[in-house]
């Protein structure tokens, strides 16, 4: 059974995030003219405006670096309360803002090694594939 | 409609403009009316609020309605356009504007019309029924709109929205980097309570014990209900004229002597996590300073916007008050209380007072410069900072007691 979800943005560029998803692949757009990469989706580079975007394979790799865990219902009953999020920064950089899968609070630690994982998901547009964070690896050789 | 922008700081524009009234609804006695809800309770709305404000304001001033040529009206959540607004107030304003809503921007753009001879004296007016009309800040109805910070929308499918999450995760990552217990932050909340437990309007006045903080319940974990601010219906009024005017009238003016702005570009999760707008408030902190001619150091007391605890701490940071990470222990050791270093949000906040989107912090200013805050007053208090941060601009504002 697909977890049920809120809904997603889509649209232009939000529809090629999640086809890559569906995919199991974890893509962000990359500009070609400055070099950086832009989360969420953009139409132009958010750092030079360019609409020279290409979606970039990502590792998958990252760490937590924040996390909150909802004790109110924002969304009328759609998701179990307590509710885990977590801020992961990719090893290519940019944020990314998820959910633990296989792990929870209280033992969401600063710090820790994730490594990005595909869960079944439905919203009111249908079924997508949503990219949540399992317990990964500790860095080989320093981060 | 179209909204009046904030015209850029710049010296010339320094103290060209200053309050001379002030008004504000009842804070306190109105949220206990719409929490009992007694027979023939009515909800307040925003003619109904926005009306008893400017009245008070305009008996505060010493001015009649005659005086008013200009109007300007702010409402986050809807309201009249100025000119229905004008005739329900019973003004004839030459010049009347809609202008923006949370506290900053407001001002400056009445400062420079004032300056240039738009119009002579503004009423300002802001109202709001959040609590009326059952506001709730997140949540699937919080839809993808134009201009709005993608952090607000776009996390859905992760079940991740609301302000106060903003406030969580910045929280969390600063415990991690400054090993800050919850219960340190308890000290913050205790602080703006203690403040609002000597101001009559203030919402909440019990004082609060850290036992207290911590027993109560979480929102958005780590936060707790008593980290987050007080969604809550109400106006506020300010009259605005020129310094000339400004001296045959009967209170101190309290003259606007600086602003600035600053936008988070990008990397908006980085600079709120990691970096707590900090670069946002040393660029808009520098254009407003510069702008009034003056020091952060001779800034007397500092009323910060209080969205949540940790952000009053952001801000206090994030100016350059004292160094990141040392706001806590600040704040504990008296520095924001009002004999201490900088006193901040002396009338009890958002947090305790009343979430009236940074327009009561200005009114509170008002009261201080004016040397009329009572048990509350900071001694000689003559320069003084206002700050609107949210989770992706800085809009400090300051503010400097005129002579009459």
């Amino acid at each position: 059974m697909p977890e049920r979800r809120p809904d997603r943005a889509l649209g232009p560029g939000h529809n090629d995030f999640w086809q890559w998803c569906a995919a199991s692949e974890l893509r962000l757009q990359r500009c070609a003219t400055c070099g950086e990469l832009s989360w969420p989706v953009v139409a132009t580079c958010e750092f030079c405006g360019s609409t020279d975007l290409a979606w970039e394979h990502m590792s998958g790799r990252g760490r937590v670096i924040a996390w909150t865990t909802f004790e109110r219902d924002y969304y009328a009953g759609t998701l179990p309360i307590p509710w885990d999020t977590i801020l992961v920064e990719l090893a290519e950089g940019p944020l990314f803002l998820s959910n633990p899968k296989g792990f929870s609070w209280p033992d969401i630690t600063i710090g820790m090694p994730v490594q990005v994982a595909f869960v079944d998901c439905e919203d009111s547009a249908g079924p997508f594939r949503l990219p949540v964070f399992e317990r990964g690896q500790e860095a080989q050789g320093g981060d | 409609m179209p909204q009046a922008i904030m015209p850029p700081p710049s010296p010339g524009l320094s103290r060209k403009a200053a309050i001379v009234g002030i008004g504000e609804t009842d804070y306190h006695t109105d949220y206990q009316a719409a929490r009992s809800r007694a027979p023939g309770y009515e909800a307040p709305s925003v003619e109904s609020l926005s009306l008893a404000a400017f009245e008070r304001a305009l008996a505060d001033s010493g001015l009649s309605r005659a005086d008013i040529d200009g109007l300007s009206v702010s409402f986050t959540f809807g309201g009249p356009p100025p000119m229905e607004m004008a005739a329900l107030l019973e003004i004839e304003p030459g010049f009347a504007i809609a202008n923006g809503n949370i506290m900053a921007g407001p001002l400056p753009v009445v400062c420079a019309a004032i300056a240039e001879g738009k119009a002579r004296t503004v009423a300002m007016i802001f109202a709001v029924a959040s609590r009326s009309i059952g506001k709730q800040f997140g949540g699937a109805s919080d839809a993808m709109a134009e201009g709005m910070p993608a952090s607000y929308y776009y996390f859905h499918p992760w079940g991740w929205s609301s302000q106060a999450a903003h406030w969580a995760l910045m929280f969390s990552h600063y415990q991690a980097t400054y090993n800050v217990r919850e219960e340190d932050l308890a000290a913050v909340a205790m602080q703006v309570r203690r403040h609002a437990s000597a101001t009559p309007q203030a919402v909440m006045q019990t004082p609060m014990t850290s036992t207290d903080y911590m027993a109560s319940r979480y929102i958005v974990r780590p936060l707790h209900l008593f980290d987050i601010c007080l969604v809550n219906d109400g106006a506020v009024c300010l009259i605005v004229t020129t310094p000339e005017r400004a001296r045959d009238l009967p209170h101190a003016p309290v003259e606007v002597a600086g602003w600035g702005e600053a936008k988070i570009r990008n990397r908006k999760l980085d600079t709120m996590v990691r970096q707590r707008l900090r670069p946002q408030m040393q660029e808009a902190g520098g254009q407003a300073l510069d702008m009034a001619g003056v020091a952060l150091a001779d800034i007397q007391l500092f009323e910060g916007y209080d969205a949540s605890t940790i952000h009053l701490i952001n801000q206090i940071e994030g100016f350059g008050f004292v160094e990141p990470g040392a706001g806590i222990d600040f704040c504990k050791d008296g520095g924001m209380a009002v004999d201490g270093r900088l006193p901040t949000n002396t009338g009890g906040g958002n947090l305790s007072g009343s979430y009236m989107q940074g327009w009561s912090q200005v009114a509170n200013v008002v009261r201080q410069l004016r040397h009329e805050a009572g048990a509350q007053q900071v001694a000689d208090a003559r320069l003084a900072m206002t700050s609107l941060v949210q989770t992706d601009q800085a809009h400090p504002l300051i503010f400097a007691r005129g002579e009459n």
